[in-house]
């Protein structure tokens, strides 16, 4: 290890500025809200197809399109690109890869985290808008 | 002759009149440019308050006894300049997440404890050769960076993975993680080419109190004041775990 010019030595950030910290407990918080939203989506999928006519399916996939789930949705999709990405740098670090460089493959898949947002958001917000997908 | 404000973390947990942890505040006068915060806490113990307790020897960043947390980072008190924190107010509390002795002195008996149970000495199986044991240069770089932890436990007490199981002192402690300091440790060993205890000291680590209760959380290298890895020692430990199962290889 090289050490620190004496002028910067031992001057840290703190635990509060720590990025793995806050990547891990993040982490772990996704993928608990994943696990639950997997549950929820199950059951109701699952529960909505039992009746006459398909009369409730068809409500429950209305009530989806509202905005209030459109917002969820994006929100899910935050929770998802983020477990998936960090995910990611964890597997790369359990093989050896990048342990000194973890920050910065944080901060990079942050980044990929945000651009895939950016797709879903306008998807998403076309179709709040306009009322019509973004290939039509 | 410049003034520096101390803001100590005080606690005796044994005082029956008060027990309660509470900060008192202290200026601190020096003469020229330089004062580290050890020499600050002696001279309040000098003329403020000799019941000030605190833990130094070395006074060179070599023993690891005086590990803090300062102005919101672990540091060793003898190596931390006030100068270097750029600040007049300088906050002195003893390291979080371990059971509190008084004022700025922990138990660090559970962290002996583990560290004494990844048997962190050299293991020869083979007879002795007559003169040294030999290790080429290439060798000797393996183990530069581990060789220079001291024990002071900034990594053992920034560890999520330590708070959640086995920071404080328990009956159960034999079930707890070990910690990245301990671990640390069973790298040095494990990566060194004399070395030959692989089989018996791999069942100390290699198991669930051990390296997988790591998260590659990464606060060990955040706290460091030697500015070490050990999150890279035990992710080559979690490596090593698997290439002996795999490939059955002593080390």
């Amino acid at each position: 290890m090289s050490a620190k010019p004496r002028e910067t030595a031992n001057v840290g950030a703190g635990l509060w500025k720590a990025t793995g910290m806050w990547a891990w407990l993040l982490f772990r918080i996704s993928g608990l809200v994943l696990v639950f939203y997997l549950g929820a989506h199950i059951i109701i999928i699952s529960t909505a197809q039992w009746g006459s006519g398909g009369e409730t399916f068809d409500f429950m996939m209305e009530t989806f399109e509202t905005p209030l789930f459109l917002l969820l949705d994006l929100a899910l999709v935050v929770a998802v690109l983020y477990h998936a990405l960090n995910g990611v740098r964890i597997i790369l670090m359990d093989c050896g890869v990048g342990i000194h460089q973890h920050k910065i493959i944080f901060w990079s898949a942050m980044a990929v985290v945000v651009i895939c947002f950016a797709i879903f958001a306008w998807v998403a917000f076309t179709y709040l808008l306009t009322g019509e997908g973004v290939a039509g | 002759m410049p003034d520096i404000k101390f803001r100590v973390k005080r606690q005796d947990p044994g005082d029956n009149n008060n027990p309660e942890a509470h900060w008192e505040e202290y200026t601190v006068h020096y003469e020229g440019e330089n004062l580290t915060v050890l020499e600050g806490l002696f001279y309040i113990q000098e003329k403020f308050d000799g019941s000030l307790s605190f833990r130094f020897c070395c006074r060179a960043s070599v023993c690891g006894s005086c590990a803090m947390y300062i102005n919101g980072a672990y540091r060793l008190a003898c190596q931390t300049n006030v100068k270097h924190l750029d600040t007049d107010l300088i906050t002195v509390a003893p390291m979080p997440h371990l059971p509190l002795v008084k004022d700025l002195v922990v138990n660090m008996d559970e962290f002996f404890a583990k560290y004494e149970y990844v048997m962190p000495w050299l293991v020869r199986h083979s007879p002795d050769p007559e003169k040294e044991i030999i290790q080429s240069p290439k060798e000797r770089k393996k183990i530069d960076m581990p060789v220079d932890c001291i024990l002071c436990g900034s990594c053992y007490s920034s560890c999520p993975s330590v708070w959640s199981l086995g920071a404080s002192l328990g009956s159960k402690s034999e079930e707890y993680y070990l910690g990245p300091a301990a671990l640390l440790k069973a790298y040095r060993f494990e990566v060194d080419s004399r070395d030959e205890g692989g089989k018996e000291r791999i069942a100390r680590w290699n198991n669930e109190r051990g390296i997988y209760r790591c998260h590659t959380i990464m606060n060990c290298v955040e706290a460091c004041p030697k500015e070490l890895n050990p999150t890279e020692g035990i992710q080559w430990l979690k490596r090593a775990a698997v290439r002996r199962k795999l490939f059955r290889k002593a080390k």
